[in-house]
């Protein structure tokens, strides 16, 4: 289980994360929905440890984590915006690369690992391709598997269906969906309400820097009303 | 008009006086790319210290000529009692020259790489260096080859410059074989020649090396 408890973020004088605290189980998804700029990267970005927040405490498994053990158990995996693959690598090498200077694997084991991953994420074919030859879901694809090669505990996904074509949207969502049946603890920043359709998860609306409203998926389509914030925000009014 | 049997005479010269110049290309190539590649690193990634060290040396060796690099190093040293032998002096002056604009090469490289990578390392756990070598390097390089080939082959015509402290490169051997032979259009047209042949070949392995290195043409 992981535990955000009053996690503040500043840069410079801007309040980029105001005192703000949710939990997520392992099997599912949150979804920090809001438009850009309210801090749902910035809380992802602290949870992998590519900023320090400047006050709260993150939990895992009720264990009290710095940011360097985070660190050293590889318990968060990160699937960026822009997918930030290593251009220079085959697909293959995208994967093997922290596996074998990180986690210590040889060359076998590596590939062994990584061929595991491209056939489950069905890129097997395209192991030794190089990253321009891929389309835009075949990268995502690559991201994804490759932030789980380090077999992390936790998968952030940063706004993953901007830099697709919206027909993925589906497809993105039944992977996401498909991680959270693997067991992982998936948090999914997104101010996409079409791909907020597609999954069963908890919302967490920010704004400012907050979480100003929390839903329930099922409950939000049931009784929209019951959560105007969110429901405006879906209705396109803040937006 | 050019004497072809007076040039076929004097080729043995000239090419040991290429000989020469290659060394010190190489040479003064192996230290400026070492050199250059840490001082771009190190202005690019290091704190606020380096950044300003190696601004300072860039400063230095590019607001003065090489001549009088060489000329301190051969003549202004031996003062403060370290002598080096005119080779030895004209290649540490052609490669420290060569390492403050390789190192603006370098770092205008590593610049051209995605930020986004580098944190994509760093979430991967890959350590500082481990991401320098193997993220941001290859692409830097790969980015900046053109460039750093403009810079091999200045390199190889810069080293005529050694000639001027006395060592027997390839425009040093053609001075002696003209001072001889009195025939300047001979000589140096067999010099230019043998210059135009290496950076020819220098510019071809740079094109080559391009595309091996371009990972679309590798796979």
């Amino acid at each position: 289980m992981l535990k955000i408890d009053a996690i503040t973020k500043k840069f410079g004088t801007k309040t980029v994360l105001n005192g703000v605290s949710l939990t997520v189980k392992k099997g599912e998804i949150a979804v920090l929905l809001g438009s850009s700029g309210v801090g749902k990267s910035t809380l992802l970005r602290v949870l992998s440890d590519l900023d320090r927040a400047d006050a709260g405490t993150i939990y895992f498994n009720n264990k009290k984590l710095d940011p360097i053990s985070m660190h050293k158990q590889h318990l968060v995996g990160m699937v960026f915006q822009q997918f930030n693959l290593f251009e220079h690598l085959t697909v293959q090498q995208n994967i093997t690369l922290a596996l074998e200077k990180v986690a210590g694997k040889t060359k076998q084991e590596a590939a062994a690992i990584a061929h595991a991953l491209l056939t489950h994420y069905g890129l097997a074919d395209k192991a030794n391709a190089s990253i321009n030859q891929l389309s835009g879901g075949q990268k995502q694809r690559l991201a994804i598997a490759r932030s789980l090669a380090m077999k992390p505990e936790i998968v952030c996904l940063d706004e993953p269906t901007s830099a697709l074509d919206p027909l993925l949207t589906t497809h993105v969502g039944n992977t996401i969906t498909q991680l959270a049946r693997e067991g992982y603890i998936v948090l999914v920043a997104t101010h996409d309400t079409a791909l907020l359709d597609k999954l069963q998860c908890t919302i967490y609306l920010m704004d400012n820097g907050s979480i100003v409203q929390t839903a329930n998926s099922a409950d939000f389509k049931a009784h929209p009303h019951s959560y105007p914030l969110i429901a405006k925000f879906v209705s396109g009014t803040i937006a | 008009m050019i004497n072809f049997s007076l040039l076929l005479h004097s080729m043995p010269d000239l090419l040991r006086g290429l000989l020469v110049t290659l060394k010190i290309a190489a040479l003064g190539c192996g230290i400026g790319l070492g050199l250059g590649t840490c001082f771009g690193v190190a202005q690019a990634l290091g704190p606020r210290i380096a950044r300003l060290a190696v601004t300072l040396y860039v400063t230095l060796m590019r607001g003065t000529p090489m001549l009088m690099q060489i000329i301190f190093i051969f003549y202004v040293l031996p003062q403060c009692g370290i002598h080096i032998p005119a080779f030895w002096a004209a290649t540490t002056a052609i490669g420290l020259n060569s390492a403050a604009y390789i190192s603006q090469v370098i770092r205008s490289g590593i610049a051209s790489v995605n930020r986004g990578q580098i944190e994509a390392a760093r979430v991967l756990g890959l350590d500082s260096s481990t991401i320098i070598y193997l993220i941001i390097l290859p692409q830097a390089i790969r980015a900046v080859l053109p460039a750093l080939g403009n810079e091999f082959i200045t390199l190889v015509k810069d080293s005529s410059l050694a000639s001027t402290i006395g060592v027997a490169e390839l425009s040093k051997e053609g001075s002696l074989i003209r001072s001889r032979t009195l025939d300047a259009l001979t000589v140096f047209f067999g010099v230019a020649l043998l210059y135009l042949i290496v950076t020819t070949t220098l510019s071809l392995c740079v094109s080559y090396l391009e595309k091996r290195m371009n990972p679309d043409v590798k796979n």
